[in-house]
């Protein structure tokens, strides 16, 4: 009876080969009983929160009647948003704040990668500290960086030590620069994390193509140009999607260093809709900004998820 | 890989030099000096520890043992939830698949001032606002989107066959998971467990608006409310700064090889 007893280790394994005599080579088992922990917490904990945020979005909601039933108000906060201009200007402000994060991140990252890409001390040790200042609280490089682009702080006295401006320069107090000081002290954190996966597609180009391409005769910019930007390129949509989004969601900085001023300098999307629930108590209109900003990153989310999928797929 | 060293990189790698060392610098040398020379002379200065010894209080140890629960409940969380789903979703295929990754996507990018507001009114309501239990459930559920997005590659790189292999074998399903998954994906959740580690240990809008007083801030949360405030202590704040880093400095120094190789592959792949 040799049938039975290659049978009997089978079923023992359980349920998932219990439906046929066929062995399951693909491996059929209920693996999503491994996420369902996950997904019970993150429905209780992210996806309700963010129901009762559209809801609140379309409440009159304030400090004193948080915790009892809410006045539906149809489309008033989102009229009252864009009414007063609030929303359209902390929009302008946030396309700013995200293009100059995003432009210095990429651009610094792929240069910080290839030069960083070559054994040596000094490489190593730039590295190292750069992921380091990374891993930082940003608390801590918030505070650090308020310190130094003080009145009278290190930046300003080299910029008059120099000679570049009989001056100070109004890095965090001025309405234009605040908001560049900040986007600037955003991309030097984001910086960092850039530089390693670059430098990661970087470190998988084969030596045989940089021969190659010396045996062209290609020079150091026609070897970037050739062989690393190509090599990175697969890498480059998410991380620019990433980077994207990274400044969009950015509070921290902006939290630490000017806390939305001067005036409103510094109020982007994100950051509006904290300042009206949080300072002014009302909730209905915070959440009403922060259901626009949680739209925007929908469409980013979108690009993210097919650009994932797309890439197992292959 | 070309890893030859010229005079081009040089461009590059000294003002990053300048740009990195600078500030790390800047914040233990300013934290050593008085007061009245804040604004001075870089170097020559006398140096002082009186701002640590005014930050070092009954104060500080509270802040200190709020940030340690914080981030070690928020570590044990994250990875008890998320390295199983992680395993749970890279084998699973079709539209749940793809519904599962899209939301933790969008939870992953959601901006965290969005979530705090509907989740200060849950907490009230649910009465976890001012507890620790609150704080550590939200950055939870802020971090396992995260988490299960950058492990999830490492579960995937676990050949099926080996899965397989321990199925023929008679293993169950657990048995499996712990004794042939777990060891392969290990890196990838130790290098997560550090992330999450250094990210809660960091995190301050949810400490500072669910803890209803200063008294049961973590470090991160008293330094941003130092930070803000009106006529800054610089030394003050700078060593309270560097006391808030040490740790951080423990964790990367124990984990830096991690970190630097197995960042890039969670992230984008």
């Amino acid at each position: 009876m040799p049938t039975p007893k290659t049978l009997a280790p089978r079923a023992a394994v359980g349920t998932a080969s219990s439906r046929g005599a066929r062995p399951r080579r693909r491996g059929r088992r209920p693996h999503w009983v491994f996420a369902l922990p996950a997904a019970v917490f993150l429905a209780a904990f992210s996806l309700y929160p963010l129901v009762q945020l559209v809801r609140m979005s379309f409440s009159a909601v304030t400090s004193g009647t948080l915790n009892q039933a809410w006045q539906s108000v149809g489309l008033d906060n989102y009229l009252r948003a864009t009414e007063s201009g609030e929303m359209q200007a902390a929009l302008m402000r946030t396309a700013a704040f995200v293009v100059v994060v995003t432009l210095s991140g990429m651009i610094l990252g792929i240069a910080g990668a290839i030069a960083l890409r070559t054994r040596g001390r000094w490489s190593s040790i730039v590295l190292a500290v750069m992921v380091f200042c990374w891993a930082l609280p940003p608390v801590v490089n918030g505070s650090v960086w308020k310190f130094l682009l003080a009145k009278d702080g290190l930046v300003n006295s080299i910029a008059l030590g120099l000679g570049l401006t009989d001056t100070a320069y109004p890095f965090l107090y001025d309405q234009t620069w605040a908001l560049m000081s900040v986007a600037f002290v955003c991309s030097w954190a984001v910086i960092p994390f850039n530089v390693l996966v670059f430098r990661a597609a970087l470190m998988q180009i084969d030596q045989e193509q940089f021969e190659a391409a010396a045996l062209d005769g290609a020079n150091r910019w026609q070897e970037v140009r050739h062989v690393m930007l190509p090599a990175v390129r697969p890498t480059t949509l998410v991380l620019l999607i990433l980077t994207v989004v990274y400044g969009f969601r950015s509070f921290d900085y902006i939290y630490v260093m000017t806390y939305g001023g001067p005036g409103t300098a510094t109020n982007t999307l994100p950051f509006l809709g904290f300042l009206q629930a949080f300072q002014r108590y009302d909730y209905g209109l915070g959440a009403a900004t922060s259901v626009i900003a949680v739209a925007l990153v929908l469409v980013l989310a979108a690009v993210y998820a097919r650009s994932i999928l797309k890439e197992e797929k292959e | 890989m070309n890893t030859r060293t010229g005079p081009v990189t040089g461009i590059v790698k000294a003002p990053l030099t300048l740009l990195y060392g600078l500030p790390l610098i800047w914040i233990v040398l300013t934290s050593f000096k008085p007061s009245s020379e804040v604004f001075g002379a870089a170097f020559s200065f006398t140096p002082t520890v009186a701002a640590y010894s005014d930050a070092m209080g009954p104060a500080l140890w509270t802040a200190l043992r709020q940030s340690l629960t914080i981030a070690v409940g928020t570590t044990v969380l994250v990875l008890l939830f998320a390295v199983p789903a992680a395993y749970g979703l890279a084998h699973i295929k079709g539209w749940i698949a793809s519904l599962g990754l899209g939301l933790l996507i969008v939870f992953q990018m959601a901006p965290q001032t969005a979530n705090i507001i509907p989740l200060f009114q849950i907490f009230g309501s649910w009465r976890l606002l001012d507890t620790v239990v609150g704080v550590i459930v939200a950055d939870t559920a802020l971090l396992i989107p995260f988490a299960v997005m950058l492990l999830r590659p490492f579960f995937r790189a676990v050949p099926p066959a080996l899965e397989e292999a321990a199925q023929i074998d008679g293993a169950s399903m657990p048995r499996t998971f712990f004794s042939v998954v777990m060891p392969l994906a290990r890196n990838g959740v130790f290098t997560v467990g550090t992330l999450v580690f250094l990210l809660a240990w960091g995190e301050f809008l949810y400490a500072v608006n669910f803890f209803l007083s200063p008294g049961t801030y973590p470090l991160s949360a008293l330094l941003s409310q130092q930070v803000s405030a009106f006529g800054i202590n610089w030394p003050g704040l700078m060593a309270l700064a560097v006391l808030t880093s040490v740790p951080i400095l423990i964790v990367y120094s124990l984990s830096y090889k991690s970190l630097r190789d197995g960042l890039a592959v969670g992230a984008v792949k």
